[in-house]
């Protein structure tokens, strides 16, 4: 047992070292990654060893039918699963080497995630809601007030601030979930269909900020979608079909 | 997450579900101020007869004809006390007094109220010898040979939730007694008396709660026939009791019945903890319900919430931050329903003593017997009923922090 954790420990150590020459360029690094799900019935292998990295302020799409694999890549980036085999680096950590609280903080401050129905806690206000990961950062409630003001001035729902998520409409719902994203300065923004919801003119607009934050605050953003107007708008596109990519083209 | 911001996501949550908290709320409310009312009543009770005792001087021994549950399958006939058996008992040694005494109970008419009381017509220049603090309100005579003339107790004459005095120094009462003749015979008698003496509380329940008069009127008014229906013997030293006890029974045998108010205080304190102790259990199990409210409610919670806990992780909340607010919320739901408890069970005790005021027995006025709340048995209480709840916060508490984030996050 000791000498297992050793192991892990020094193949961690490595690893690590390797990826410190990548962590300069790249904000994301997927090596050999492979998710398998054994059920009643049967075997499903959701993704089938899968690589590809992802520079600091690119804007990437990752499109694909369904069942194609597109939501288990973004769930095991965000380390909200683990995969059967395969690496994640995110800023050159492997995050799987982590135990549960680390990745809990690793997801804190250096994952951003925007989900298609919004996920909002309706019963406290828009700006509780975008202080919630400051909050659990442990962030001075001068600093997050701040921040959090700042973020939803220049996404334009400062106005709503006091109000709950539930009175407001879905572009602006939506909003509140990308001011809620920038708020601990992730290194990556994981957008998981964030237009789905909404109907094409608000899905635009919501895509328009993601871009602006892109352009303008060079933030890092992968955004699974299956909107090919929008995917043809980001940097880059990945596809993906049966649990492999198909195409990595830059538009 | 520091615990202001913990404590602050908590309560938004039980107050989202506020209906469903309260009602959670009132759960521990009421095991919680159902053990308060009734440690608070006990412990009354406890300070009520502890009082009783304590008024009694030391050397004091009650004797009776072996009527009040001496008397057994061998006891044979109950001795009737008579100025003989007086005369022989003050033969004995180590004994100061012999104090006979007539009890019973009468209907008394004061200016056109009435009241049940009790009597105890003894000679009442000796009720100090019994009773080493009493003491008369001003204006107060004692007549010792004065056949017409009454001495009252507090409680007559202050008879509980009443505006007005009973009766006042100097006025007449009106006493009736009803006993059987031989042979099954009804006959009334009534008899007025002046009341020339008010006692001060004494804190002793018989005496105050008692019509105070001689010998003589109490042998008429009772039809008591010269036989006694109780002796106060005191002992030469408080040390003498239990030889003077030995002597009486190595005398009389069981026909007679002898007690000290040690003795009596001794058997009614065992009762009264073994109440005690059924009471708290009954209250105990009262507040396990209430905590197995707290689970079920939290459980709901969890389950309905699942799409926000896995949102919370999502955002970085480590498992110990979900934990942390699901028990801080039991934790809430367990102050507010203990303090709220607390209160409501003091109010509660104060109301029960009154609405249980009752004739205790000896058919005089009724006696109110207040309950006593020490911080002590207080803080317990709330301490216990908190504890409860946060344990019973654990179970659900726990679950949801262990909810995997992925799986959490597609419920819909």
């Amino acid at each position: 047992m000791i000498l297992k954790n050793m192991t892990k420990d020094l193949v961690v150590e490595k690893s690590t070292q390797n990826e410190v020459v990548d962590a300069s360029s790249f904000a994301l690094k997927v090596e050999n990654l492979s998710k398998i799900y054994d059920s009643s019935a049967g075997r499903v292998v959701a993704l089938d060893n899968v690589s590809f990295a992802i520079k600091k302020g690119e804007f990437v799409s990752v499109v694909g039918p369904s069942g194609s694999g597109k939501s288990t890549v973004l769930n095991l980036v965000g380390a909200l699963d683990r995969p059967t085999s395969g690496k994640i680096y995110i800023d050159g950590i492997d995050i799987f080497s982590l135990g549960d609280a680390e990745i809990a903080t690793m997801r804190n401050g250096r994952i951003g995630f925007i989900f298609q129905s919004f996920n909002l806690i309706n019963r406290t206000t828009v700006l509780k809601n975008v202080k919630l990961p400051g909050i659990i950062a442990g962030m001075s409630s001068e600093e997050v007030n701040s921040r959090s003001i700042k973020i939803l001035e220049a996404l334009g729902i400062a106005d709503k601030k006091n109000q709950k998520p539930v009175n407001l409409s879905g572009g602006q719902q939506q909003r509140v979930a990308i001011a809620r994203s920038l708020i601990n300065n992730p290194t990556i923004i994981l957008a998981d269909e964030p237009t789905g919801n909404l109907d094409t003119k608000t899905g635009e607009d919501v895509f328009d900020m993601l871009k602006m934050l892109s352009h303008k605050f060079k933030r890092t953003i992968v955004m699974v979608t299956h909107n090919p107007e929008l995917a043809e708008s980001t940097d880059r596109s990945i596809l993906l079909r049966d649990g492999r990519i198909e195409k990595d083209v830059i538009n | 997450m520091n615990p202001k911001d913990l404590f602050s996501l908590s309560f938004e949550a039980l107050v989202d579900r506020k209906v469903r908290t309260l009602l959670t709320i009132m759960m521990v409310v009421l095991g919680c101020s159902l053990v308060v009312v009734l440690n608070g009543l006990s412990a009354g009770q406890a300070a009520f007869l502890e009082k009783q005792f304590n008024t009694l001087a030391a050397n004091v021994i009650f004797v009776s004809s072996g009527q009040r549950g001496f008397r057994d399958a061998s006891a044979g006939n109950a001795l009737i006390i008579n100025n003989v058996v007086v005369e022989k008992i003050k033969s004995l040694p180590l004994i100061s007094d012999v104090i006979p005494e007539y009890t019973g109970s009468i209907t008394m008419d004061s200016q056109g109220n009435t009241e049940r009381a009790s009597v105890t017509s003894v000679d009442p220049t000796k009720l100090t010898v019994e009773l080493p603090n009493l003491q008369y309100v001003d204006g107060s005579t004692v007549n010792p040979t004065d056949r017409a003339s009454a001495i009252v107790g507090d409680t007559i004459v202050h008879p509980p939730g009443a505006d007005n005095d009973f009766v006042t120094l100097g006025q007449t009462i009106t006493a009736t007694s009803t006993y059987s003749m031989p042979g099954g015979k009804t006959v009334t008698m009534t008899k007025n008396y002046i009341v020339s003496g008010i006692l001060k509380p004494s804190g002793n329940d018989r005496i105050d709660r008692s019509v105070i008069i001689n010998l003589d009127a109490g042998n008429e008014l009772l039809h008591k026939l010269n036989k006694y229906d109780q002796l106060i013997v005191t002992a030469a030293t408080p040390d003498d009791v239990d030889t003077v006890q030995q002597e009486l029974t190595s005398t009389f045998g069981k026909t007679l019945g002898s007690i000290t108010p040690k003795a009596i205080m001794a058997v009614r304190q065992q009762a009264a903890s073994g109440n005690a102790a059924f009471i708290l259990m009954v209250g105990i199990i009262a507040l396990v319900v209430g905590a197995i409210g707290i689970v079920t409610t939290l459980y709901n919670s969890v389950t309905e919430r699942i799409r926000e806990i896995g949102t919370m992780k999502a955002i970085g909340a480590q498992n110990t931050t979900i934990l942390a607010l699901f028990l801080v919320e039991a934790a809430l739901i367990g102050v507010i329903g203990a303090s709220l408890g607390v209160i409501i069970g003091m109010g509660g005790g104060y109301i029960m003593s009154i609405a249980t005021t009752t004739t205790t027995g000896g058919g005089g006025p009724s006696v109110h017997i207040p309950p006593i709340f020490a911080p002590m048995d207080l803080i317990k209480v709330w301490l216990l009923s908190l504890t409860l709840s946060i344990i019973a916060g654990i179970y659900p508490a726990w679950k949801a922090s262990k909810l995997s984030p992925m799986v959490a996050l597609r419920r819909e």
